[in-house]
């Protein structure tokens, strides 16, 4: 059949087969081309910022105002945790122990601010406005609703003048860059070397890069390194590198994207969806006797019973004594009553609200999480098995849990701890 | 040069002929039984997935399961989410990988191939036809998730405003605007997959193996998505950003998520169209 029809030509075939199978390799490097090109321009233009000194940069940084921004934050976790038993897929603030997420975040940079954890199909949100801050998780579509009680309104916004007038550096929240970079710095002073590294490109902003290296030795921070924006003072970037790897931070969270305009009013408002379950809470602010009695507390080094410190530093080793941690993680709740401090409290509401999340709660919330899984399994295959108890070792830091009840913790090796046990 | 080609010369350009050939080519591939069966197939999970939705709404599996599926009771409208959702890993690149896969080499297999050749029609623009053919009927397979999708939820639960995934809420215009954004969001998604599916139709003879090739490719994508030692690829994979739908229903769509996520798709398209071209172009059609 073939040899008595001919074959229907390709008409006007010009082109070589040759010259038409160049065409797709010609298209897959104009394609690879147009994938690299942009983010090595980017990176072309970093240099030529002005000359500083990390004198001037840090006191630049502590003088900026906020900056009202919008942009996303990567987080990137590679402590070397073994691998939790949860899907990395769901918007979970659990996933952010291990592993890499995306945060995106919104300020006025005053007190309205919204910070979201994305998932691939899901949600988590802490939107802070004023007064109030709630939480929401699209996953079980549950509101948490943080407020402080009438009377306490007057007293917050007296507190808000006083951080107007700068009596309080403004309040920590979220680790957002800038947060973190702040808290970085106040360490820096007394116990390390503070230094600049070449200048570098972040979310496509030049930017001074700060080194801090720990004076102290035996630690297993290695450096801390903060991206500053040269033009806004903004830090736009952490990463904590270990001394156990060279290659790559240990922890690193910075803005991929970042815009420096206030955020359109609907992002920074919230209400309560129809449908959704909401708990309502109270959040009760502390005296003015209270926030004084634990500045003494701070002032004269004076800690909540059972509690010591050894080491300085960045070496600085914690310790607990009288926690019945295997009862803890049984759920055993009289185990509880005898962890020192009792339930731990952050000075932020939305941290608190995060930790609120995890920590034991009226047998609701968080344990229903795991249901199914065993905690008593669960701390065994967290932790490993040493002559001395429990250790949780990750590269930055170590955590050693004694069979006599004792916790040890700091960022020093794992066999520090276990040679102070 | 050969004999035939003094005969019928170049093709002669009359008006009209491309949008007949691409008309009689849409209503063979829309008109075609078993592509009627598939789309009736998608068109059947939404509709399974209320009826099941619906019947165990006051029972303690109200409001649960993955992604969108857990808030179809709320809102109708998610029911069309949930259904791509659904859909997504599975059942619409086997349905679009038998519709591109069929394409080239449907035709060879029945022997019609050379006849649609000495029409003559140029066989670039043959090919141009075989793939538009192929996107209008990708389009219609998620067209008909959508639609059904959305007649079915709003028959089962009613539409009701709609609760974005960070808790605010939208009047139901705005949602079935953004709804419909992640509609055209997985139609374009889609492109990259008919690309290839084309380019294996245009290898062989055989339209099963050419289905089976492209299945796999969107299968063996979504496998190496998942293995965290090959991160450093995963952007560049067919299947990664197909779930960026989801950025319609953040309170502040990432334009830059949404335009990489089809950024992917079009380098897809252009190296494996340009593969078809290659390939299509030069091949002896023998049959």
């Amino acid at each position: 059949m073939t040899e008595t029809s001919p074959l229907p030509p390709s008409p006007r075939r010009t082109l070589s087969a040759r010259a038409r199978w160049a065409f797709p390799a010609v298209v897959a490097v104009g394609v690879g081309a147009a994938f690299a090109a942009p983010p090595l321009l980017a990176s072309a233009d970093s240099s030529g910022l002005p000359p500083v000194t990390p004198e001037e940069l840090v006191a630049a940084v502590a003088a900026a105002q906020p900056q009202a921004l919008s942009g996303t934050v990567v987080y990137t976790a590679r402590l070397g945790l073994p691998s939790l038993p949860f899907g990395p897929e769901t918007a979970d603030p659990v996933n952010l122990l291990d592993g890499s997420s995306t945060l995106r975040v919104w300020t006025d940079g005053g007190e309205r601010s919204r910070v979201s954890l994305l998932g691939d199909m899901s949600e988590f949100s802490v939107v802070h406005d004023g007064p109030e801050v709630w939480t929401y998780a699209s996953s079980d579509d549950a509101v948490v609703h943080y407020t402080v009680s009438d009377a306490d309104r007057a007293r917050y916004e007296s507190l808000k003048d006083d951080a107007a007038a700068g009596q309080v550096p403004g309040g920590a929240d979220l680790p957002t860059p800038t947060e973190a970079a702040q808290q970085v710095l106040d360490q820096a002073e007394q116990l390390s070397h503070v230094s600049l590294d070449a200048e570098s490109t972040v979310a496509g902003r030049g930017a001074y890069q700060l080194v801090v290296t720990p004076k102290t030795p035996g630690t297993l921070v290695a450096r801390v390194v903060v991206a500053i924006d040269a033009q806004t003072q903004t830090p736009l970037r952490v990463q904590v590198w270990s001394t156990q790897d060279a290659q790559t931070p240990a922890l690193e969270v910075g803005f991929t994207d970042v815009t420096f305009a206030t955020p359109s009013d609907s992002v920074l408002a919230f209400s309560a969806p129809a449908g959704a379950t909401t708990t309502e809470k109270v959040v009760t602010l502390p005296t003015d006797e209270q926030i004084a009695a634990d500045h003494a507390a701070g002032a004269d080094g004076e800690l909540p019973e059972g509690v010591t410190v050894s080491g300085t530093g960045w070496a600085t080793v914690v310790q607990a004594t009288g926690v019945d941690v295997p009862g803890l993680v049984a759920g055993d709740p009289s185990a509880l009553a005898a962890v020192p401090s009792g339930h731990p409290t952050i000075g932020s509401e939305s941290a608190q609200g995060l930790l609120d999340q995890f920590g034991p709660q009226d047998g609701a919330g968080p344990a229903s999480k795991f249901q199914g899984l065993d905690p008593a399994a669960l701390y065994d295959s967290l932790t490993t098995k040493v002559p001395e108890g429990h250790l949780i070792s990750s590269a930055l830091l170590s955590v050693l849990i004694t069979d006599d009840g004792r916790v040890l913790a700091g960022a020093v090796p794992a066999a520090t701890l276990q040679a102070m046990a | 040069m050969s004999h035939a080609e003094t005969m019928v010369g170049a093709p002669v350009q009359v008006r009209g002929a491309f949008g007949r050939l691409l008309r009689s080519e849409l209503r063979l591939q829309l008109g075609r039984r078993r592509n009627l069966v598939l789309l009736a197939g998608l068109a059947a999970v939404p509709l399974l997935l209320g009826l099941v939705l619906f019947l165990t709404r006051d029972t303690d599996l109200a409001g649960q399961g993955p992604g969108f599926v857990g808030k179809v009771t709320e809102n109708g409208i998610f029911l069309v989410v949930a259904s791509i959702f659904v859909c997504l890993p599975f059942l619409l690149p086997l349905t679009i990988g038998i519709a591109s896969g069929d394409a080239v080499a449907g035709e060879a297999s029945a022997g019609t191939l050379r006849y649609l050749l000495v029409v003559p029609v140029a066989r670039t623009r043959l090919l141009v036809v075989k793939a538009l053919a192929a996107l209008a009927f990708a389009g219609s397979a998620v067209l008909a998730i959508a639609v059904v999708g959305l007649v079915a939820g709003a028959a089962f639960f009613g539409l009701h405003d709609v609760v974005l995934l960070s808790g605010d809420t939208v009047p139901l215009g705005v949602g079935a605007v953004r709804i419909a954004g992640v509609v055209a969001y997985v139609a374009l998604s889609m492109t990259g997959l008919v690309a290839v599916g084309l380019f294996y139709s245009t290898l062989t003879e055989v339209p099963v193996g050419a289905m089976a090739a492209t299945v796999v490719t969107a299968i063996v994508s979504g496998v190496l998505d998942t293995l965290p030692a090959l991160s450093a690829i995963h952007p560049w994979l067919l299947t990664h950003h197909w779930l960026d739908f989801a950025e319609f229903l953040r309170i502040e769509p990432d334009w830059q998520v949404v335009a990489g996520g089809l950024g992917v798709q079009a380098a897809w398209v252009a190296v494996f169209s340009a593969l078809a071209w290659a390939r299509f172009t030069t091949a002896d059609v023998s049959s």
